[in-house]
C-alpha cells in the first residue's frame, strides 16, 4: 500500500484571485448606462405585451380576457418596481449633492 | 423561477377553467340536440362531454430538471393543461316517447342526449369558484409583490 507523503509545502488555500478588478470610472459608467439600459428596456417590453394584449382584445381576436388583465398587472408590477429603483437612485444623488465641501 | 411565474401559474388555471366553462356550455346548449353525429347513415344524439386536466409539464426547464437528475416530486409546478375533451360513452342517452318527433324510431320513442342539466349546473358552480380562487391567488400574489416594495419605506 503506498504511502502518500505529507506535504508540508502544499498550500491549504489556493491563493485568491484578484477579484476586484479595477475598472475605469468611464468603463464603470459604460457598465452601469449598459445595466440601466437593458432593465427598462425590459420593463419596456412588458408595457409593450400588455399594450399588444389589450389591442388584441379590443380588434376581437382570439385572446382570454384574463390573460390580458394579468399581462397589465405584470406591466404594473414592473413599472412600480423600477420606480422604487428610481426614487432610490435620486434619493443617493440629492444625498451625495447635499454633502458640504 | 421568475417572479412572475406564480402568476403564469394562476394564468394556465384560469385558462383551464374557461375551457371547462365553454365544455360545460356546449353540453348546456345541445341538452335536446339530437342530431349530434351521423354514425353509418343514422343520426347519434349529442354525447356529453367533459375535460380532463393533468399538470403543465412538457417545457424546457421541468426536461432540463428530470436530465440532471432533479426529480420532478421536489420541484414547483408550472400549472395546469386540460389534456383532452372527452365524450361520455358510459351514461345512456334518455328514451323520450315522441312519435311526431322526426328521429322518433318505428316505437315512438326518441333518444335525447345524456346530458343532465343539474350536473351540468354542479360542473358550472365548480368552475365558477374554481376560476374565483384562482383570481385570489392571484390577487393575493399581486399583493405580496406590492408589499415586496414597500420595504423600506
Amino acid at each position: 500500500m503506498p504511502i502518500q507523503p505529507l506535504s508540508l509545502l502544499t498550500p491549504v488555500q489556493q491563493p485568491i484571485p484578484n477579484i476586484m478588478q479595477k475598472s475605469t470610472p468611464y468603463e464603470a459608467q459604460q457598465q452601469f448606462g449598459a445595466m440601466l439600459k437593458d432593465a427598462i428596456s425590459n420593463v419596456n417590453d412588458q408595457q409593450k405585451v400588455s399594450d399588444t394584449m389589450t389591442n388584441k382584445l379590443i380588434r376581437g381576436e382570439q385572446v382570454e380576457l384574463h390573460e390580458v388583465m394579468i399581462a397589465s398587472q405584470k406591466a404594473s408590477i414592473t413599472l412600480s418596481a423600477t420606480m422604487e429603483v428610481r426614487n432610490k437612485v435620486i434619493e443617493a444623488y440629492q444625498e451625495i449633492m447635499r454633502m458640504s465641501v | 423561477m421568475s417572479i412572475f411565474h406564480s402568476m403564469n401559474t394562476t394564468a394556465s388555471a384560469l385558462t383551464s377553467q374557461r375551457l371547462r366553462m365553454d365544455v360545460i356550455s356546449s353540453n348546456m346548449a345541445n341538452v335536446d340536440t339530437t342530431r349530434g353525429r351521423l354514425v353509418n347513415g343514422e343520426w347519434e344524439p349529442y354525447r356529453r362531454k367533459s375535460v380532463t386536466m393533468r399538470p403543465l409539464e412538457g417545457q424546457f426547464s421541468s426536461f432540463l430538471n428530470i436530465a440532471i437528475g432533479h426529480s420532478s416530486k421536489n420541484h414547483v409546478g408550472n400549472g395546469v393543461k386540460v389534456s383532452s375533451i372527452n365524450e361520455d360513452r358510459e351514461t345512456p342517452f334518455k328514451l323520450v316517447f315522441d312519435p311526431s318527433h322526426p328521429d322518433a324510431d318505428e316505437n315512438g320513442y326518441v333518444e335525447m342526449p345524456n346530458v343532465d342539466p343539474l350536473r351540468e349546473m354542479v360542473d358550472l358552480i365548480s368552475a365558477t369558484r374554481s376560476y374565483e380562487a384562482n383570481v385570489t391567488v392571484f390577487n393575493a400574489n399581486k399583493a405580496m409583490l406590492t408589499k415586496a416594495l414597500e420595504i423600506g419605506k
